[in-house]
């Protein structure tokens, strides 16, 4: 009775043997879910309702994390405040750095704002240029493609079904983006500022020019100084839209927009981060529906 | 004539070719060197030998401070903590430890540099020197092992031992700059922190559960420091859950058993309690406590001593943080009649602190701190002493992130 048990119970666990895939961030797990389908168990680290580069270190994202056959992070520098200890006490060498689970989006995207010299006197700059690319839905296509190479270099007996769901996926999305592009040249908007430099991806693909930030510097908190400098930017250059990510403070940017009678946009910085943004369609249609309103 | 034109025409014409091949012959010389300088444009062009690409991270801490306290400084250095830390005029080493922010006035308290690199596939290597005004120390340096299975990981060299809560870290990454009495009392400044060798494990589980042993050489004198042979064993088991999104609470049990000086057995338990709350983005809460007990057998009798510190944080936003912590010795039952022969209270052990921190950026940290402390005798007076000190830590370079 017991030995049949124990048989079904190993039995199970070899049939629906699923590969662990681990994401740092909501939005590379979503895309992972796409492309591993029924065949990958994708989990979570990063809750998107804070901010993407102080994770807290939770020690249950070592139990997580010990279990990876696959960690894909965002890489660029995202996650060097939080991951690092993680990865060295996960005990997985699966997963370490160097290794064939652990991969990196950051190496596939052409990157943007690569500083020719770096200094923390300039706040917190990442030597890699800016990481926060997955604002862009045209680079969910290529962070698809690097996943799907990927899994399949772990998992070849399920390499045709990577395959069929990239190819799959990649048509409704050139699909969607079709559509989309569409809808942002109707897209009054062509002037912001932002909070952080959040969203530089997803204004450079659709030519709108962000005039400036409400962190003096990145990683640092607003002074009265140059938030006055911001203001009278912004009635300078007619700015009509101030991004507001979700987990910086919201004040200075009300302040900021009652001085200039510019529009506070809540622009969702990962998926699932506001409310119904939990799809790939539904958090960029939000992002385009906040920025063009 | 007619010959002598013909054979002047040849030579002047063969003249001419011979000039024009030249210049075709430097034309596809200038060629190829253009096609192999092209072929060569992204090849190596770094120094030969150069190694510098392989340097370890390497990050300098800086720990100072401005104090004011109602003790002179002479008067401060002869502390006891009655029944831990016994000051006896005629022996030298029975004076406190006292690394950090000793002096009234200023105190530059260590330049630590820390690097890290990655050995080869298979080790990882770390180093922490402190430097003292006066002193060097190899706070620790060790190899981990970077590729061993089903979980497992070795460390070997000289650390800290992850015993209880608090052991492991380091003193810039405590949520106050002063050590809990507890910990002061029982091993000193720097903790259990010993060459040896460590074996950790991780199950399988969701729920984070994790054990670890130690084998240690047992220098620390204060509650173990056998010299014959190493003594040291440890051994703990932490476990964490999360109750939502928000909440994550760590708890863990530590034993470290040892032989002290006498070369008896000396056995530490510890449980250690940590909840934290995430309120928001840049705001949180946590309460952490921790118990530690202590057996020390000293020829037939075996002393029986303990206490608990318990603190409060509350980060308010992104640049400050608040807290409260509140020592006590619970358990003193050792032979203190030096103290009650010369009329010295010796109850009721506690202390304690309030601190704001001010974070510009995550690299620098001031912090203003206030402790009121009624553990110490000082010139053979029960003396509470009061303490206000303004501290700075800085962390340039490569510093890493700090772990839960």
């Amino acid at each position: 009775m017991k030995k049949t048990i124990l048989l079904t119970v190993l039995l199970a666990t070899v049939i629906f043997a699923q590969v662990n895939v681990d994401a740092t961030y909501s939005t590379l797990g979503a895309i992972a879910k796409k492309i591993g389908g029924d065949n990958v168990k994708v989990t979570i680290l990063g809750s998107s309702k804070y901010d993407p580069h102080f994770i807290v270190p939770k020690p249950s994202l070592l139990s997580k994390l010990r279990r990876a056959d696959l960690l894909i992070i965002n890489g660029a520098g995202l996650e060097l405040g939080w991951l690092p200890p993680l990865l060295r006490n996960a005990n997985n060498p699966k997963i370490r750095n160097g290794a064939n689970g652990l991969l990196d989006i950051s190496h596939f995207v052409p990157m943007i704002d690569v500083p020719a010299t770096v200094s923390r006197a300039f706040g917190d700059v990442h030597s890699q240029g800016n990481p926060h690319y997955t604002t862009d839905p045209h680079i969910v296509l290529i962070i698809a493609r690097a996943i799907e190479k990927r899994l399949i270099e772990i998992d070849l007996d399920n390499a045709k079904a990577y395959q069929t769901n990239l190819i799959n996926f990649t048509k409704k999305w050139q699909k969607y983006l079709k559509k989309y592009d569409a809808d942002m040249q109707m897209c009054k908007t062509k002037k912001v500022v932002q909070y952080h430099q959040l969203f530089n991806y997803f204004l450079e693909r659709y030519n709108i020019k962000s005039y400036g930030t409400i962190e003096p510097l990145p990683g640092i908190s607003p002074s009265s100084k140059h938030t006055i400098w911001l203001i009278n930017t912004i009635k300078d250059e007619k700015v009509k839209v101030i991004l507001q990510d979700i987990y910086h403070e919201k004040r200075t940017a009300h302040f900021i927009a009652d001085k200039t009678g510019a529009r506070v946009a809540l622009i969702p910085h990962d998926l699932g981060s506001l409310k119904d943004t939990g799809t790939l369609e539904s958090f960029y249609n939000t992002i385009k529906e906040h920025l063009c309103r | 004539m007619k010959k002598s034109t013909l054979l002047s025409l040849l030579v002047v014409s063969s003249v001419f070719a011979d000039a024009k091949l030249d210049l075709l012959q430097k034309q596809l010389n200038k060629q190829q060197m253009q096609i192999y300088a092209l072929e060569t444009k992204n090849t190596n062009q770094s120094a030969s030998f150069s190694q510098n690409a392989y340097l370890p991270a390497i990050a300098l801490i800086l720990n100072m401070s401005a104090v004011a306290r109602d003790v002179n400084n002479t008067a401060y250095e002869d502390l006891s903590i009655p029944g831990f830390i016994d000051y006896n005029p005629t022996n030298k080493n029975s004076k406190a430890e006292l690394p950090f922010n000793k002096s009234r006035g200023f105190n530059l308290n260590y330049a630590e540099v820390a690097m890290h690199s990655a050995v080869d596939p298979y080790f990882d290597a770390f180093a922490i020197f402190h430097l003292h005004p006066h002193e060097f120390e190899i706070e620790e340096a060790y190899v981990q092992t970077r590729s061993l299975p089903y979980a497992l990981r070795i460390k070997a060299g000289k650390f800290k031992s992850n015993f209880g809560r608090m052991n492991f870290k380091h003193q810039h990454s405590w949520h106050f700059d002063a050590q809990p009495i507890i910990y002061k009392a029982l091993f000193g400044p720097d903790a259990i922190s010993d060459a040896g060798i460590q074996l950790q494990w991780i199950a399988p589980t969701d729920t984070y559960i994790m054990t670890g042993i130690e084998a240690l050489q047992g220098t620390n004198e204060r509650s173990f420091g056998d010299k014959e042979i190493n003594n040291l064993y440890v051994s703990y088991l932490k476990s964490s859950i999360d109750i939502g999104e928000d909440l994550s609470i760590l708890g863990g049990i530590s034993l470290a058993h040892g032989k002290n000086l006498t070369t008896h057995t000396t056995d530490v338990y510890g449980v250690d309690l940590t909840m934290r709350e995430q309120l928001g983005a840049y705001s949180s809460l946590i309460w952490q406590s921790e118990y530690l007990q202590r057996n020390k057998k000293i020829d037939e009798t075996t002393n029986k001593q303990g206490g608990f510190y318990t603190e409060l944080i509350y980060r308010i936003n992104r640049n400050y943080y608040c807290g409260v912590h509140y020592d006590a010795i619970t358990k003193n039952d050792i032979d203190l009649q030096r103290y009650s022969a010369n009329h010295i209270n010796t109850d009721n052990l506690n202390r304690y602190l309030v601190k704001i921190d001010y974070k510009p950026f995550s690299m620098s940290r001031l912090r203003l701190s206030y402790s009121y402390d009624r553990t110490k005798v000082i010139a053979g007076e029960r003396k509470n002493i009061n303490t206000v000190m303004l501290s700075l830590n800085i962390a340039a370079g490569a510093h890493g992130a700090h772990n839960y």
